[in-house]
């Protein structure tokens, strides 16, 4: 009679609602809940901020790959992300703060390349690779609870943990439905726009006007459609009481304490042992 | 249960679809948000004024307390369904901007709804995104010139986007989106 | 603002602890049968000066089915959302008279407690899904009214299983077909328990599988006589054999008739006719062959019956002649001179998938060409391919000879004009002058000759009052107009229109069918994509049928509609005058009729 998890058909890749699938129970980051995750991971994301040195972030990096690579069965954006996106982020954003580095603070460090009258120190590509690690570390310990909670259920925790109203959280779970809806009609829009001519001309001034222009239509059509949408629920007692009967609950487990615990720890050791975190 | 006088159903949805319509445009600032930090680190800030359009949009709509920040919340839930590396990121910053948006309006006790007042919390929001940024990106690194750009920019990208945010919200009143309002 | 649905104060001393069932205490019992009670009911939106339903009254009860007429802006809508107090409580408007739910006083008592005694159905299928699943969708309601987990489930196992949805009870919503999620807003409201069900035009964007599928359902709830019905249909062949009474409003909102079905759509179908109410097809078709000096004791009302009751008698001797000679004047249309679009072997892919499969079309000067097909048959590709708005694959799409793929926007603007289906989603101006002029400005012609030729096109189009309006305020029939007329006027021969009476009712369809039938006999080629078979009897002169992404036939809407086996393989219907017609065994000067203008007795 209930809906266990194994009765849903394969989940659409763009399905926000669809359950997360647990594969097996090795893949632990499923079974935690939402605000756990994030708990977990806030302290060292917020330090981090203020980390200079290249050691530390490849240690949180390496933290966050081995915490999802066994946490969270991946899929093919997943993997992309990780095997590509971040690596690839890390060098794009290491060489390109390395190109806006202070040439003077790195003078003295031995200079690596020179295009006539310009250098690149060593010590300028220092500082971009630490700059380019250390947001790619924050990246990736955001993707720990990102990577394996779906918007419902941090939606459902923040109602059952957090005690946020509940007609807060069900408007969330309704805007879900949004998504798809609004970003269709954006392109009906734009292809519709694009028909008429309007707003022709390249380059960024241009293509912001454009934009503009297709918000309008598109927030006027959103808005009648959540009127709409608050009709339909207001007419299914939507908000009668306080409260109301939860059959999907998020519960916050000794597990979950667990995990913030060890992972607050881990995160204590990787910043002790590499203090102070400046390059030298 | 105070609160729900003034938030019925049909205004929570209301917040949530401008949420949802600006938090289209903050997923899609989400992916570009590499390139830039990558090529040109000091327009960070124009990129990041982005996320003052919900806020905006909703009180220049419905002009009522909490519309800002939960069209806010409702947006980063939304963009972090786009882009999940960002999703503390998103949520972080709305929460903030959202916040800062509602104070300005509290301290008017909801009544003013000048233009004037929504620059005022753009201001506020440019100088806390810069001090945020230039430690996350370390831009005591860079000469003093891009740090004097940096700044000027990450105070006038959210000026500017609140600027536009005003404009579509006037060009919805005279649609005759929010006439009830 | 008016005050919220739910108060602190009533919270605190209704609810129930949690847990404890939140079953509705009717007070008077001996009531309890009469579901719904209106007295005197007026409603003024805020912002208007007229009450419009200006007065109704009536009751309903439970086995009752009741259908509710009016021409459009009588106030139907508005009065559905006064039946479970969305008005005054939830909508800006003032609420004058008394509605009376279960003997509960609708003003005083709020949408959540009258909920458990009205269930509401809307139009638009997707404004009314909040959640992700079928069986979390059926729950929400009674989870909101605190019923314990195993009675929610209960209570969303039945409702499924009423409307034929349990075995997907775990699918999204989305998967669902444009019927199939207006079954599951019926089983949602179900799910309620309320007795009354109140459907607002519930079919009126499905296709004819989808409405089919949507009166099975109703069918079924019906018979069970177990509960009151109050339907708001503009499609009255669907509705018409299911209810068993109707009440007619007038233009003001007033109730000029109450009775049973026999009474009203027969008894007084000449009266509602002038009144602008749609009729069932095949009443209209008996009042038309009437004057013809046909015979009807009673007026029909489905098909079979129009059939059974032209097989009884013989012709009329005077109209064998007219007969013969309004078929003859369907032959008078513009005579096809030219090859204006030619589609050779397009396949179109749209996100991997195949959308369109080795299309070829030919579509002549001065056609009136409409194209059918179920939901996702890859109907408004093909138009959208037709008129560039999504590129082509080279040298598949020519139209009036140059190649659709090769030519820019401004080009391609002078040959075909499209008009998507939601008029709003093309508007780029504050008012409706700027609107057209746009068109214009982009060919650089100067002021005076653009400022001349907007008002002219506005004149046309009965729009020259509103010039100065913002389009998005303009009335729905409005809007479509005005799309029109920027489709045209940068000078397109072709115009090409994707489901352009979606969402509205007969009447707008009407006026906008009369417009394009004008601008058609003025030499226009027009396409449109319908789901309205009597539409397409009525307006083309073509028909081209999809089916998954292949065109299977095209030609006279006669032929097409004969060949039984494609109409029920493409999910299509039969248009209602035909099906009454066509297996005539006596009058064959009517067994080709298909529109009801052609019919004879039109006269004067
Ligand atoms: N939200 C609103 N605000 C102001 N006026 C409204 C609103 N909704 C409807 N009206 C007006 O109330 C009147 C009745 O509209 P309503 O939609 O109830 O008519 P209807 O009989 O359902 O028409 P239709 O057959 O076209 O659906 C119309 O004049 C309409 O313009
Ligand atoms: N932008 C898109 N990307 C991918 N697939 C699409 C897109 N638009 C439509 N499709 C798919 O193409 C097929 C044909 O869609 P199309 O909209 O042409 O059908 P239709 O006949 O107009 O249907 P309806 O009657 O529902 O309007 C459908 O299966 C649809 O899912
Ligand atoms: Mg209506
Ligand atoms: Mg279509």
């Amino acid at each position: 009679m209930t809906t266990a998890p194994t009765m849903l058909p394969a989940s659409v890749a763009d399905d926000p609602y669809a359950a997360v699938r647990r594969t097996s129970a090795v893949r632990f980051l499923y079974g935690l809940n939402p605000l756990a995750k994030m708990a977990a991971v806030l302290p060292a994301l917020v330090l981090l901020v203020f980390v200079r040195d290249l050691a530390t972030p490849v240690a949180f990096l390496a933290l966050s790959y081995l915490v999802l690579l066994v946490g969270v069965s991946l899929s093919i954006r997943a993997a992309v992300l990780l095997a590509l996106a971040i690596p690839g982020a890390i060098a794009v954003l290491g060489f390109g703060f390395a190109l806006w580095t202070d040439a003077a603070l790195v003078a003295d460090t031995p200079p690596v390349l020179q295009i006539g009258a310009w250098t690149l120190y060593s010590g300028a590509l220092e500082i971009g690779l630490a700059t380019g690690l250390r947001l790619a570390a924050i990246l990736a310990l955001s993707l720990i609870p990102g990577l394996s909670t779906t918007g419902p259920d941090l939606v459902r925790a923040c109602v059952q943990q957090l005690r946020v109203p509940y007609r807060i959280g069900y408007t969330a779970l309704a805007a879900f439905r949004f998504v798809p809806r609004f970003g269709h009609e954006l392109e009906i829009i734009r292809q519709a726009h694009r028909v008429r001519g309007a707003h022709r001309g390249r380059g960024p001034i241009a293509s912001l006007r454009r934009w503009a222009s297709y918000l309008v239509p598109l927030l006027a059509g959103a808005i009648r459609h959540a009127e709409r949408v608050a009709l339909a629920m207001d007419s299914r007692a939507f908000g009668a009481y306080p409260d109301r009967t939860e059959r999907h609950l998020v519960p916050f487990r000794a597990r979950d304490v667990v995990f913030i615990a060890a992972f607050w720890l881990a995160s204590a050791a990787l910043f002790a042992l590499f203090f102070p975190w400046t390059l030298s | 249960m105070a609160r729900s006088s003034v938030l019925t159903t049909r205004v929570l949805l209301t917040t949530a679809a401008i949420g949802v319509a600006t938090g289209l445009l903050a997923g899609i600032a989400g992916w570009v948000t590499p390139f830039v930090l990558g090529i040109a680190p000091i327009f960070y800030g124009f990129v990041l004024g982005a996320h003052v359009l919900p806020g905006i949009i909703a009180q220049e709509v419905i002009r009522l307390p909490w519309v800002a920040l939960l069209s806010h919340v409702f947006a980063a839930l939304v963009a972090s369904a786009m882009a999940p590396q960002w999703a503390l990121r998103f949520l972080g910053t709305a929460i903030l901007f959202g916040g800062i948006q509602e104070l300005v309006a509290a301290l008017t006790r909801y009544r003013v709804w000048d233009a004037w007042r929504f620059f005022i919390s753009a201001v506020v929001i440019g100088i806390l995104v810069a001090v945020v940024v230039a430690f996350a990106a370390d831009l005591a690194s860079l000469p003093l010139l891009a740090q004097i750009i940096y700044l000027i920019v990450a105070v006038l990208g959210p000026v500017a986007w609140t600027a536009a945010g005003l404009g579509i919200g006037v060009s919805l009143r005279r649609a005759g989106v929010a006439r009830r309002a | 603002m008016t005050a919220p649905p739910d108060s602190a104060a009533r919270s605190a001393s209704v609810a129930p602890a949690p847990g404890e069932t939140a079953t509705p205490k009717p007070t008077h019992g001996r009531e309890h049968a009469r579901l719904l009670q209106l007295r005197e009911v007026g409603i003024t939106h805020e912002g208007e000066d007229a009450a419009t339903p200006a007065s109704v009254s009536f009751e309903v009860s439970r086995g009752d089915v009741v259908l509710l007429l009016g021409p459009s802006g009588s106030g139907k809508s508005t009065l559905s959302l006064a039946m479970n107090g969305l008005i005054p409580h939830a909508v800006p408007a003032a609420l004058t008279g008394r509605v009376e739910v279960a003997g509960m006083d609708a003003a005083t008592h709020s949408v959540a407690q009258l909920s458990t005694q009205v269930g509401i159905v809307f139009q638009d299928p997707d404004a009314q899904l909040v959640t992700g699943t079928l069986l979390d969708e059926v729950a929400f309601g009674p989870e909101n009214l605190r019923l314990p987990a195993a009675e929610v489930l209960a209570r969303a196992e039945s409702a499924l299983r009423r409307v034929g949805l349990w075995e997907r009870r775990s699918e999204n919503p989305d998967r669902l077909s444009g019927g199939g999620r207006q079954r599951l807003a019926i089983a949602c409201a179900l799910a309620m328990g309320s007795p009354l069900l109140v459907l607002d035009e519930p079919t009126a964007n499905l296709d004819p599988r989808g409405i089919d599928d949507v009166y099975a359902a109703l069918d079924e709830l019906a018979a069970s006589g177990d509960k009151g019905i109050v339907l708001i249909e503009h499609n009255l062949d669907a509705a018409a054999p299911f209810v068993n009474r109707v009440v007619v409003l007038d233009a003001a909102g007033v109730v000029i008739a109450d009775g049973a079905v026999d009474e009203i759509l027969r008894g007084r179908a000449a009266e509602l006719h002038d009144l602008g109410v749609w009729l069932p097809t095949s009443t209209l078709a008996a009042l038309r062959l009437r004057e013809a000096g046909y015979r009807f004791d009673t007026l029909p009302i489905s098909p079979d019956e129009l059939r059974a009751a032209l097989d009884r008698q013989s012709a009329p001797a005077a109209t064998r002649e007219a007969g013969a000679g309004a078929g003859a004047a369907t032959e008078t249309r513009v005579s096809a001179s030219g090859t204006r679009i030619e589609v050779r072997g397009l396949t179109l892919r749209r996100k991997k998938t195949e959308v369109l499969t080795d299309v070829s079309l030919e579509v002549r000067d001065g056609d009136f060409l409409a194209i059918v097909g179920a939901n996702g048959a890859g109907k408004t590709t093909l138009i959208q391919a037709l008129a560039g708005v999504l590129t082509p694959p080279r040298g598949t799409v020519r139209i009036d000879g140059l190649d659709v793929a090769r030519l820019d926007d401004r080009a391609l603007s002078t040959h075909v004009g499209f008009v998507f289906q939601n008029p709003e989603h093309q508007f780029i101006a504050a008012s409706v002058f700027d609107e057209i002029a746009h068109g214009l400005r982009r060919q650089h012609l100067d002021e005076a000759e653009i400022e001349r030729r907007t008002l002219d096109l506005l004149d046309r189009f009965g729009l020259r009052g509103r010039a100065h309006v913002h389009p998005f305020l303009l009335s729905g029939g409005q809007k479509r107009r005005l799309s029109v007329g920027t489709a045209l006027v940068a000078g397109a021969r072709v115009l090409v229109l994707d489901e352009p009476t979606f969402g509205q009712d007969r009447a707008r369809a009407d006026e906008l069918l009369g417009l394009l039938r004008d601008l058609n006999r003025e030499g226009t080629t027009i396409i449109v994509v319908t789901h309205d078979m009597q539409l397409v009897a009525e307006y083309a002169d073509r028909v081209a049928v999809m089916e998954s992404g292949r065109l299977t036939a095209c030609g006279a809407p006669g032929e097409v509609f004969a060949d039984a086996e494609l109409i029920a393989r493409a999910g299509l219907r039969v248009p209602p005058l035909a099906r009454a017609l066509a297996p005539l065994a006596t009058h064959p000067e009517l067994r080709t009729v298909t529109r009801v203008g052609d019919l004879p007795g039109g006269g004067s």
